[in-house]
């Protein structure tokens, strides 16, 4: 029997969740991949971390193109949001009121470096397409 | 691993300046005759900030060593600037 398995059997045995959470937990082991003692398998897919924010911009203006080509190491971006936990509590709430008065409702100290994280994985392959009414205008931000 | 080269090319419709290979490594030279005074700077904003000098040291070493591989390059009405660090 699996190991995880058997602990959600024993949980449920001594009374700490109920059958319908039991069920719910051996669901969500089941849908994991199995794991082969920290070997992994040859044939799963091995996600590579992104080490890079690129943002690419591209404008096509009377005056000629113009393009915007950054890229920006991941790591710089951790040390970034590490950085915001030296701003003071009382700095943070008036940039939190400030930015929310432009219509960001953003909380500066709930963006840790684990949410951070968590944006990146959703940010695999996100396009924005702006097309302005003369212009063409092409804004493309990914990680790599 | 910090940076050790920036490479800066700048180009406008009249001139081009050839890419510069600034050799960062070489700021290493100053810091290091200057880190007493580093050290107390970095005391202070720990104080500051309340944190330990450990973590702001931590910090500090985190975005010197998050530069490398920084690629910023725009292109503008026939102007250029590239900016690499490696």
């Amino acid at each position: 029997m699996n190991e995880n398995r058997r602990q959600i059997l024993e949980m449920l045995a001594a009374g700490k969740v109920t059958a319908e959470e039991a069920d719910r937990l051996i669901a969500a082991i089941e849908d994991q991949p199995p794991a082969t003692n920290g070997v992994r398998s040859q044939d799963a897919p091995t996600k590579n971390k992104a080490k890079y924010l690129r943002v690419l911009v591209e404008s096509h203006e009377k005056d000629g193109p113009t393009t915007v080509n950054v890229r920006v190491p991941m790591q710089l971006l951790y040390a970034g949001v590490r950085l915001a936990s030296l701003i003071p509590a009382k700095a943070h709430n008036q940039l939190d009121e400030a930015l929310s008065k432009h219509g960001v409702p953003l909380t500066l100290s709930q963006i840790k470096p684990e949410n951070l994280e968590e944006l990146i994985d959703h940010l695999e392959d996100l396009t924005v397409d702006v097309d302005a009414k003369e212009d063409n205008t092409k804004v493309r931000v990914f990680c790599e | 691993m910090t940076p050790n080269f920036a490479v800066v090319g700048i180009q406008t419709p009249t001139w081009r300046c050839p890419r510069l290979w600034l050799p960062v490594f070489l700021l290493w030279i100053p810091v290091i005759l200057h880190s007493p005074l580093i050290f107390l700077v970095l005391v202070a904003v720990a104080i500051a900030a309340r944190v330990t000098i450990w973590k702001l040291i931590a910090i500090v070493w985190g975005i010197l060593s998050g530069l490398p591989g920084t690629h910023v390059y725009v292109h503008a009405e026939g102007s250029q600037v590239l900016v690499r660090i490696l």
